[in-house]
């Protein structure tokens, strides 16, 4: 059971109280648990839980909110001024989802990468730093040389080589808190249990280990203790042995109200989007139709595939094989331009990065892909661009000049002309990722009402989103996948908060 | 605290800590300093040159003026030639050599094989194309990066032009020719025509017709212009067939202007070319490849020199300044870039 107060000394971790406030939203409300020395401690929740929040306040990238308390071994901290050299510092050391190594070097190579190596006289003395590195890898069950090339390892050992590089300093300063942020979502699930196994035998040996995962069947398997957070509040730790999946999905899940007001709409039988037998990148065999009039959701993990299914369907990175129609008429594969004039628009996840011409003005922006239009003669007809960028500034509701560069404007702003710019082609199939993503409420609200009047209009809505209340609210499809295939889908009343966590948290099939 | 997981720790993190910081709002007074600095000060030199005693007899006369514009028309039209694939974020290094080899073509053409002129200059032209489309077919297409592509082959054409050119200078070209290189038209050198031409068509293709606004979309953004279904590569490749182009005919103008061709002449342009291009990009819309801005950048550096030259400095002055000039611009525009995108000052 949870209890933080009785022996926080002998915590390898401790937080009391600890919440964190930003502009309009509350990130952690009084979050309060502790992990014991030598555990491995589970931390799961949904999207908006809070967990990123607080890795990031143990990797010091920002303070805490003023009245918690955070607990070190037998140190307490300030939990206003934590800094990422206050983490170094104390200890904790972080595996990330992308671990940051480097292909070509060494095992040795990358082990050692920042810190000094062994020297003798005339040099550095490369057995002394094998032999410590396998010393290392050793201690960590890893069956990995030293010398190797880490890009040869299978991944699941490159992810034991990016541990070993936490733990290389554990000599002098002792590494307090290993904090591992889903290592395993790029895993083949054959190399999971490995890992697994040596990192629960590593914390055995006296390693306190926090896990971030959203695989639940790991979790329950491997971890001794398990806290579930839920948008920003702490819902309870318990031993693992207590919990079964049904009551951890109810956790993780929570008991939010399902009555979302949404817009009840009547898709027709045209069908506007057929995807069959698409495969490429991560994506297995995905076949499904969207209907004209209907918004299907894509629910799925980090890595299952979302953003790849989009950006195969429109062309932007080509299929390996399968095909895409769009209201019958076959679309070339990884032709973007081809996608576009047969009706399909995109607006990509990262809007600074995909969508935005940073330093040019929202009018260009607006007219990115339709400057076509204005050419009379070879000679650009500024005027009428003009007036339809204005026209699209008032119906939209962007707050912005036309002429400024789209980079004044707001997140949301910036995300209303992206919009706005994917709807000038009158799309018949909108293929939305991740629309509202750093967008504040109101903006949120006007992006909705523009997608439902697109619906509304005929056209056909493809989604992918991380954040459940968009997904209740607009989608009258969800289809689920998981790992690169899709495994199941909802519609109408069967969507439900609980129908999604229990099938997007499914594992993926157990190693053979 | 160097070590790499330290640094991967707030690279991982950083990406969705906030929104982009706006730009902080410029006084009005410094942003018109930053726009018309560069103008500014060049209007400042030649007052400085035209009332120094030591220059002031020479350097504000009609002839002076007509002497730096037909003397820089070869050097604006390599200028607005490399300017073309910049505004996609290329560089074309190969316009100095481009205007070397057609230089020689159009010699060539008109003296050993005896072509009419009009067929001496479309073959520089055309030669020019040409190289320009190899260019961008390996750059575009192979995706390969232009600064490399361009400088092999700015060398290769330069074994090129030698072995054709034998080492020796071709000199005889026809009169017609000589004589529109140097001879005035309404008071004004006819070079100075051919360039204003040449400034206005291409002003006109970057910002009023599709292509230029491509370009400038790949040049901001390429991965966004991708995914808008802008044809990224043919865009590309076509931005150095027009530079090889303007680069061939500067070649021909260059044979004008000087009546002869050798292989050792053109290849100088290019750096003076991309210093002006780099000081027209701080100034009238900073962090811009303008045309207006290259040939301001062009005559300040060459009013520099030209006064410098009239007060009696040594030939040592031109290529000091050029490399200055080009050191001073790009670490000038690329501070003021960085300040744009970090949110200027420090709170």
């Amino acid at each position: 059971m949870f209890d933080a107060t009785v022996d926080a000394s002998a915590s390898a971790l401790s937080l009391v109280g600890v919440s964190k406030t930003f502009p309009g939203t509350r990130a952690l409300a009084d979050v309060s648990f502790s992990i014991e020395p030598g555990h491995f401690h589970a931390l799961v929740g949904g999207n908006g839980s809070g967990k990123s929040t607080l890795i990031k306040i143990l990797a010091g990238v920002y303070g805490a909110d003023r009245g918690g308390s955070l607990r070190l071994g037998d140190a307490t901290f300030d939990v206003e001024r934590l800094s990422p050299r206050w983490s170094r510092e104390s200890g904790i050391r972080f595996v990330h989802q992308d671990l940051g190594l480097f292909p070509q070097l060494t095992v040795t190579e990358n082990v050692l990468a920042g810190s000094s190596y062994p020297r003798r006289a005339g040099g550095l003395d490369w057995g002394e730093a094998h032999r410590s590195v396998q010393r290392l890898l050793d201690g960590l069950g890893a069956e990995v040389d030293a010398r190797t090339a880490v890009r040869d390892l299978r991944p699941a050992d490159q992810t034991l080589v990016a541990i070993a590089r936490c733990l290389r300093d554990r000599d002098a300063g002792g590494v307090g808190l290993l904090v591992l942020d889903e290592p395993t979502t790029r895993l083949p699930a054959d190399e999971v249990e490995g890992l697994l196994r040596r990192l629960k035998s590593y914390s055995q040996q006296g390693q306190s280990i926090l896990y971030v995962t959203h695989r639940l069947d790991e979790v329950l398997t491997y971890a001794d203790t398990i806290t579930v957070l839920r948008d920003g509040r702490h819902v309870d730790t318990r031993p693992a042995a207590e919990h079964d999946r049904a009551g951890l999905v109810a956790s993780i899940a929570g008991h939010a109200p399902e009555d979302v007001n949404r817009v009840s709409r009547t898709a027709s039988d045209a069908v506007v989007l057929s995807v069959r037998g698409l495969t490429g990148g991560p994506l297995k065999d995905i076949s499904f139709d969207v209907n004209s009039g209907e918004a299907v959701a894509l629910a799925g993990l980090v890595g299952s595939g979302r953003t790849s299914l989009l950006q195969n369907i429109f062309g932007a990175v080509r299929p390996r094989s399968g095909s895409v129609e769009v209201a019958g008429l076959p679309v070339r594969r990884g032709h973007v331009a081809d996608a576009i004039a047969k009706g399909l628009a995109m607006v990509p996840e990262e809007r600074g990065r995909d969508a935005a011409f940073q330093s040019l003005s929202v009018s260009d922006n607006l007219s990115a892909t339709t400057v076509g239009r204005y050419r009379r003669g070879g000679w650009l007809r500024r005027s009428a661009e003009r007036r339809d960028a204005e026209r699209d500034v008032a119906a939209y509701g962007i707050k912005g000049a036309i002429d400024a560069p789209i980079s004044r404007l707001s997140g949301g702003n910036q995300q209303k002309a992206i919009i706005a710019r994917a709807m000038r082609t009158s799309p018949a199939v909108l293929l939305l990722d991740e629309p509202t993503q750093g967008v504040d409420v109101g903006a949120r609200a006007d992006i909705y009402a523009q997608i439902d009047a697109a619906v509304a209009a005929g056209a056909g809505v493809l989604l992918a989103t991380s954040d459940l209340d968009e997904l209740l609210y607009l989608a009258d499809r969800v289809i689920v996948l998981v790992d690169g295939r899709v495994t199941c889908e909802a519609s109408g009343d069967r969507i439900t908060r609980h129908w999604i966590f229990e099938n997007v948290y499914q594992h993926e099939k157990a190693p053979k | 605290m160097t070590s790499h997981d330290g640094q991967s720790v707030t690279r991982a993190v950083s990406p969705d800590i906030e929104e982009v910081p706006q730009r902080q709002p410029f006084t009005a007074s410094l942003r018109v300093a930053e726009r018309f600095g560069l103008v500014i000060l060049l209007a400042g030199v030649a007052a400085y040159f035209a009332l120094n005693p030591a220059t002031s007899a020479t350097f504000p006369t009609t002839s002076n003026f007509r002497n730096i514009a037909a003397n820089e028309s070869v050097l604006i039209l390599v200028a607005l030639a490399a300017l073309i694939p910049l505004v996609a974020h290329r560089f074309d290094l190969s316009v100095g050599a481009i205007v070397a080899l057609t230089s020689i073509a159009a010699a060539k053409a008109t003296t050993s094989m005896d072509l009419p002129i009009l067929v001496g200059i479309g073959l520089a032209v055309g030669t020019g194309a040409i190289i320009g489309l190899a260019n961008g077919v390996l750059v575009a297409y192979c995706r390969a990066n232009s600064l490399v592509i361009t400088l092999g082959m700015a060398t290769l054409l330069g074994g090129v032009a030698a072995s054709w050119s034998g080492y020796r200078t071709i000199v005889g070209v026809p009169e017609a020719l000589t004589n529109f290189g140097n001879g005035l038209w309404l008071g004004l050198p006819r070079p100075v025509i051919l360039v204003v031409a040449v400034a206005l068509g291409v002003s006109f293709l970057l910002g009023l017709t599709v292509f230029g606004r491509r370009l400038l979309s790949v040049g901001v953004n390429e991965s966004a212009a991708h995914l808008v279904g802008l044809p990224v590569q043919r865009t590309v490749a076509l931005s150095f067939v027009a530079s090889g182009a303007l680069a061939g005919l500067a070649g021909a103008l260059l044979l004008a202007r000087t009546g002869s061709a050798a292989s050792g002449v053109g290849v100088g342009y290019l750096l003076p070319a991309l210093a002006a291009i780099f000081l027209g990009s701080t100034t009238i819309r900073p962090g811009r490849y303008t045309v207006a801005g290259t040939l301001v950048g062009v005559f300040f550096v060459a009013i520099s020199i030209n006064g410098l030259t009239l007060a009696g400095a040594a030939d040592w002055v031109e290529p000091v300044f050029n490399g200055g000039a080009v050191i001073v611009a790009v670490a000038v525009s690329s501070l003021l870039t960085h300040r744009r995108l970090t949110g200027a000052a420090r709170r």
